[in-house]
Parts: C-alpha cells; structure tokens; sequence
C-alpha cells in the first residue's frame, strides 16, 4: 500500500515576478521551496501512516532541479521520490499537468491515497489535485485540515468551509488536498534524515515511462493557453504605515481610525 | 574545485535555522540573555536531537557521521540562531570541537559513560586547559598529576573554564590538562598529560562563577582538584602527549568559533538592512549615506571572504581525518601539513571573530538609539562574540603568533 504526495517546487518569495516579453515567471536567481501546501500533506501522510507497513511515494513533474523539493521530502520522512521530467511536458497547462502526474500515480501503482496540496503558491490554480481525481476516477476531498484516519478501506478527513468544518469518509483510493492550518508544526529534519535520504536516489522518470497511447502532454495536450501575463498594478499611495512596537502601534492605529471617523 | 554548496549541506542549514526560528526566536534569546546561566536543558536536549552536536564523530561511535565541511555550515547557522555566542561556544566550539577530539583519545568507558550521553543531549563535556597561572602560556600550567598503583591522583585549579554550572547541573566531566613531570625550560610542552575528570568526582569542587561581559546563558567559572583519583583508563592516550592531542582541540574548536562568527556577522547584517532602507533622517533613507552604505559593503566582502576561509579550512581539515583516520590516528597527514592547516586556522580565528565584533558595534551606530537596545541582537552579539577576541580558545595575539611562527620559522616565535 502506497500513499502518493504530489509535490511542487515553487519560488520562494511572495512577489512573483514575471518577465514583461514572455509573459513567463522570472525563475533566475530566485530560491526555490518545497510548496508549503504541499510540505503540509506530506506532514499529513506521515502523521497518518503512524507505524503502519504503507509507503510513501513522492511525486513531482518539473524541471531536474525540482530534485532539491524531492531531496527535502525523502529528509522529512518519504520513502522513495519521483522526478516526473521531460521536454514534453513543457508548457503543461494544469489538465495536462494532472495528466501527466496521473499517469505518473498508476505507473508507480498500488496506491491507497493520493495527497495534495490545496494550491501551488506561484500558479495558485487549485486546480490540479481535482484534475487528478478525475482523471483517475477515484473520490476527491478537498480544503483538508486534518485527515482523521485512514484504515484499508477509507479515508476521513476534517474539511474546512466557510461555515465551520464537515467530517467527511471516502472509499480508497482516494485523492486528498490539503490545507494547512495556522497550528501547523511542520517536520524538522534532523542531520541523520538528511543523511539517510542523501543515500537514497531520486526516480526520474521521462514521458514514454508513463504515457499511453493517445496521450497527448505539454502544449499540444493543454486545452488551455496563457494569452499574457503581467502582475497586477501595484498600489499607489494611501494607507499609513505603522511601524512601531505592538503596544504603541496598537495605540496609533486606534487614534488613526477615531480620527479618520471609521471607529468611533 | 566545486563552489557549489550542496542540496545535503543546504537542507541541514535549513533544519537548524527553523529550529532557532522554532525555540530560540529574538525575544526568547534577549530572555535568556537577561536572565544568563545555567542554560536551558531544552536547549541543548533540543540541539542534541537535530543531531548538531558532536554530528562530526562517526557514526560507529554513536555521532552522525558528519564532516568538519558540514559541521561548520551547521555551526554557522547556530551562531545566526544565537548571535550572543552562547550555544556556539557551549554546543559546538566546546562540546563538539573538543568532543570529537575527546572521542579519539578516549576509552571505552569515557565513550560509554560520558560523550555518548553529551552526544544525546544528557551530559556536558567541556575543556580545561586554562588556569590561574596561565591562559596563553602552557608553561604557566601548574596541575599536576602522580601516578598511584592502577590510579592517578589530580591536584590543582582551573579557571575561566566554560560551562562548569551546566556540567554539575546535567553531569558530566572535563578534559583537563596536567603534568606530570617537570616542564623544562624552552619545552614546555613535554610532560603534559591529558585526563577525563568526572565533575562529581570526589576532590573536585567548583568555584565561584563569573560575572561576564556576554554570552550570558552559559557559565565561565572554575574548579579546583584536590587529591582527585581517577582510574588510569581516564588518561586519554599517551602519557606525556597531552599537549598534541590539546592543539588538535583547539584546532578543531577554532573552526567552528570562526563558522559561527561568520553566522554572527550575518545575522548582524540581516537584522540591520531593513531598518537602515526604512528609516529616513533628513529626508533620505539612512542606507542612502555612504557613511553606512559603505561600511556595510565593507562588511559584507570581509564576511563572505571569512565564510570562504571557514570552508577551505573546514576542507582541508576533512582531507586531514580522511587521511589521518576519523576514529582514530591510524596514518599521517600527507596533502596538508597539520601546522599549515593551524596556520589558516589562526587566520579565522583571528578574522571572523574580529569581524562580528566590528559589525555589531558598527550596527549599533548605524541604527542609534534603537541599535543599542536590545530590540535588536547587537549588543547581545558584540558582547558575546568579544569573548573569541579577548581569550576563548586562545587569544587574537595567540593567532597571529601561529601565523607568524609559520611565515618566518619556530627560531622567530617572540616569547621564544
Ligand atoms: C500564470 C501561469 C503561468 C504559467 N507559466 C508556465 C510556464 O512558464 N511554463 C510552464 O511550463 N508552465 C506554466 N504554467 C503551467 C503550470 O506549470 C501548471 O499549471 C502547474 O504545473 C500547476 O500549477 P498550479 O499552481 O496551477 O497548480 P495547482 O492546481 O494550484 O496545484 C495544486 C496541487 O497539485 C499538486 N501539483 C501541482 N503541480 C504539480 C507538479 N508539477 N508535480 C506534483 N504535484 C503537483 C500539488 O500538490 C499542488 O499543491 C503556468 C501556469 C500559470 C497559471
Ligand atoms: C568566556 C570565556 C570562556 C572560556 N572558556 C574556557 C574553557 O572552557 N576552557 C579553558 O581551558 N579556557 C577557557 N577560557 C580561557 C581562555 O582559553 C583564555 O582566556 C585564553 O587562553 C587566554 O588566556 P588568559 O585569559 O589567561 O590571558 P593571558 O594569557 O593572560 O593573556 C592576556 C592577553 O595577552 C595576550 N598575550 C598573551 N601572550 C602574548 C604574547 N606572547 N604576545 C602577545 N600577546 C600575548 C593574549 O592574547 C591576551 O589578549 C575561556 C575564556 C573566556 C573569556
């Protein structure tokens, strides 16, 4: 039994910026993270799994240097990593994306689980992980706080919405996508994790290692195109900003909004 | 030659400074440092279960298996986790530096009983070398110890020996140096013998701790010996040798003083860059005065030279053990000459040490008022780092000897 974490690696800042000729995302000279979401759901598979005998896979499609996001998970405690990585794949709008790392799930097989993270946070599409679901066939459960349990036969997991939370049962194999709470502690991991995983190798797998036939990937499987994209007009002016300690600033953002008769 | 810094060395970096951004943040360091020594158990519990400390023993003695590379990028982040010195000099210069070269020399007994446990985060092993009659000056050394049937019999005192509180505390024990026999005039260094002490031993009791300038949540105190017995299976290799297997210590101690000085200095500079690009003084930013703008280019070339220098001589002390053996001396030292290493050594420990020192104070003038409160680490950093300057595992002058000793020849050492 396997439960397989799709992961992404992602820029790690939060002012994406994007190359105004290509429309593309400027990845250069930016350092790379393990997508927090995702990070999360792996916490979650490993919690889950407790000492029980199940396997864990992840599994990424990116370019080779997503190996260091595949590097951070075997450390934090998968068993075997995945490197989905092929010129074909190139251009993947999020269907094929999903296509691909689908085909990617059913080659490394017998799974129980897939394990999301909610969004990617440079596409934030949130679109994949339901993209998977569907194009396995299998049940989807997403904004996944908490999976509650996981026995041979189903999953449970607590759901946040806008009202409150929902309990809620699946049949596996099911797709999970994962949300973090604010409580969330993520895994250290220790010097003799990083070691261990460094003994291990990272599965790299080309496109003729999953596909079937008709399968089309990258551009030419992408239902969608990206016409343009440019960053939204930055803000000018207005606002106030406070920068003293809490206490004192507490005090001058009360006075502020007295004066500008928003409280009163 | 390969700069590149590895996704391994990247991550293990990565680890230690959550960790520090978990349980060491700023106001619990400034909480720390107000309320100095003894240090918390959590803390060294909580290092101890990263792995960080002694991860440069082998792992068939019960460390990670680490490099002296690895170990002083693992260092580099303790000094950025606790800019006041503290767990640098505690966890890695003391325990670690001197630990590894504690497990080499040891027997069985002291592994089992004592680095082990430390390894685990149980127990504190430290260093005595100094004494009241000389830091510096190995001939000044008076402790002396006679050998009786199966056992040796220890008297003397030790002084400005780090840790001592947390040691009685946790348990545990010192390597101290003695004679025994005379030291003669020009070789000091003959007759020197080296032994692990048990801090509850009976003859051995602690004195008075000081009030020092920083790096306040470990203790620097003292202790005396008095007809201590310890078994002769607590010498650590031969008799006679205690000064060799001492330089080693300091030599590996010194690496990490100068890695985490290097992380002192960052932690320095990243502290003070938003506030000098924020705050305006006659209508400009400060960062915008070449006054401060050059200073801290000035800064920051000298660190990421003294992180370049850490690395090498990290580097060159790996190609040491590898040929030298890690688990013990087994071969000699064949690419680099271990007097050549000491002399790049002396080289960080003189610089990088130095360099956080200057950078704090020159950030406490960069920012004002608000640089010499502890809002900011600065103060916590330039009083803790000072401590590598006036004397901790060997003075500034003491560098600068060694260097010398090597560009001109033993017949111009000046004390000689
Ligand atoms: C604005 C924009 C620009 C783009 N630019 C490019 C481009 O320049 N070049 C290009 O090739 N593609 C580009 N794409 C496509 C992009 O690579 C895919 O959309 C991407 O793989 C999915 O990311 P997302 O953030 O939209 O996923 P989401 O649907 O938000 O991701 C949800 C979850 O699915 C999983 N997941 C998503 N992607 C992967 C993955 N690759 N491996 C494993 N698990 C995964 C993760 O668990 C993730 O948390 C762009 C997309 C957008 C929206
Ligand atoms: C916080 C702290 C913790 C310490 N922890 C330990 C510990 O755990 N174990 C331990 O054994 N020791 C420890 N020490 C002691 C340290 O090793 C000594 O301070 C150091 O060896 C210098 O000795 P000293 O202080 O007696 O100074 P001295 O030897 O008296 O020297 C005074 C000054 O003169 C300079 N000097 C000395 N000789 C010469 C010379 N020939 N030429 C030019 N200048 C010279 C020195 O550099 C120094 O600046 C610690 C010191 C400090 C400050």
């Amino acid at each position: 039994m396997r439960i397989i974490v799709c992961v992404k690696q992602v820029p790690d800042t939060t002012e994406v910026e994007i190359d105004p000729k290509t429309g593309t995302i400027i990845r250069e000279g930016v350092p790379s993270m393990l997508n927090p979401f995702d990070e999360f759901a792996l916490n979650e598979a490993i919690r889950i799994r407790g000492t029980g005998q199940i396997e864990i896979v992840a599994l990424t499609m990116g370019p080779p240097q997503a190996e260091e996001a595949l590097f951070k998970c075997l450390a934090i405690g998968a068993d075997r990593a995945v490197l989905l990585s092929d010129r074909a794949f190139a251009g993947s709008d999020t269907w094929a994306t999903s296509l691909a790392l689908s085909r990617a799930i059913e080659a490394v097989g017998d799974y129980c689980a897939v394990f999301c993270g909610h969004q990617a946070t440079d596409g934030d599409t949130a679109q994949v992980g339901p993209e998977i679901a569907r194009q396995l066939g299998i049940p989807q459960m997403t904004y996944v706080e908490k999976v509650e349990e996981l026995d041979g036969k189903s999953v449970t997991c607590l759901k946040e919405t806008d009202e409150g939370y929902v309990r809620l049962k699946a049949k596996l194999p099911a797709l999970v996508a994962c949300i973090s709470p604010s409580s969330f502690v993520p895994i250290i991991p220790k010097m003799g994790q990083i070691l261990k995983a460094k003994k291990k190798t990272i599965e790299k797998w080309g496109a003729d290692k999953v596909a079937k036939p008709g399968d089309k990937f990258g551009l030419d499987g992408s239902p969608t195109q990206v016409v343009k994209t440019y960053p939204p007009p930055k803000k000018k002016g207005g606002g106030v900003k406070i920068s003293d300690p809490p206490d004192a600033a507490v005090r001058k953002l009360v006075e502020y909004l007295r004066k500008e008769g928003l409280v009163r | 030659m390969d700069f590149n810094i590895s996704d391994e060395v990247k991550l293990m970096q990565e680890s230690v400074r959550d960790w520090f951004k978990r349980n060491l943040p700023l106001d619990k360091m400034r909480e720390i440092d107000q309320k100095g020594h003894p240090m918390p158990k959590e803390v060294i519990e909580g290092l101890a279960g990263l792995g960080v400390i002694m991860g440069v023993i082998p792992e068939e003695r019960g460390g990670q298996g680490l490099n002296w590379f690895k170990q002083a990028a693992i260092a580099e982040e303790i000094g950025y986790g606790d800019p006041t010195a503290a767990c640098a000099a505690a966890f890695m210069a003391v325990m670690t530096g001197w630990g590894f070269t504690l497990d080499r020399y040891a027997s069985e007994g002291i592994r089992r009983d004592f680095i082990r446990p430390a390894i685990a985060g149980k127990k504190f092993i430290g260093i005595a070398t100094t004494e009241p009659g000389g830091g510096s000056d190995v001939a000044g050394f008076k402790s002396k110890a006679e050998k009786s049937g199966k056992n040796w019999i220890l008297n003397g005192e030790k002084t400005f020996i780090s840790g001592v509180e947390e040691c009685k505390l946790w348990g545990g024990g010192y390597w101290v140096n003695v004679r025994t026999g005379p030291a003669p005039a020009g070789a000091a260094h003959k007759n020197m013998t080296s032994f692990f002490v048990p801090i509850d031993a009976p003859g051995v009791e602690m004195t008075e701790c000081y009030r020092d300038a920083g790096r306040m949540a470990i203790s620097t105190a003292g202790f005396t010996m008095t007809n201590v017995k310890v078994p002769d299976d607590y010498r650590l290799g031969e008799e006679g040798k205690g000064f060799y297997y001492t330089m080693e210590g300091f030599d590996n101690a010194r690496i990490l003083i100068g890695a985490s000085s290097v992380g002192i200095t960052q932690r320095v500079i990243d502290e003070a860059i938003p506030y000098i690009k924020e705050r305006k003084t006659f209508g400009i930013p400060l960062a915008k005065n070449e006054g401060i703008q050059f200073e801290l280019s000035d800064i920051y070339k000298e660190m990421e030279a003294s992180r370049l220098m850490y690395q090498k001589t990290a580097w060159m002390q790996d190609i040491r053990y590898d040929e030298e053996g890690w688990l013990e001396r087994k071969g000699k030292a064949k690419t680099f000459q271990p007097t050549d290493i000491a002399k790049w050594i002396a080289m960080l420990k003189w610089k990088a040490p130095a360099l956080a020192l200057h950078a704090a104070e020159r950030a406490m003038l960069w920012l004002g008022a608000a640089g010499y409160t502890d809002e900011y680490p600065f103060q916590m950093a330039w009083r803790g780092v000072m401590s590598y300057v006036v004397g901790a595992e060997g003075g500034q002058n003491i560098q600068k000897i060694v260097i010398g000793r090597e560009l001109l020849g033993n017949e111009f050492v000046p004390y000689k």
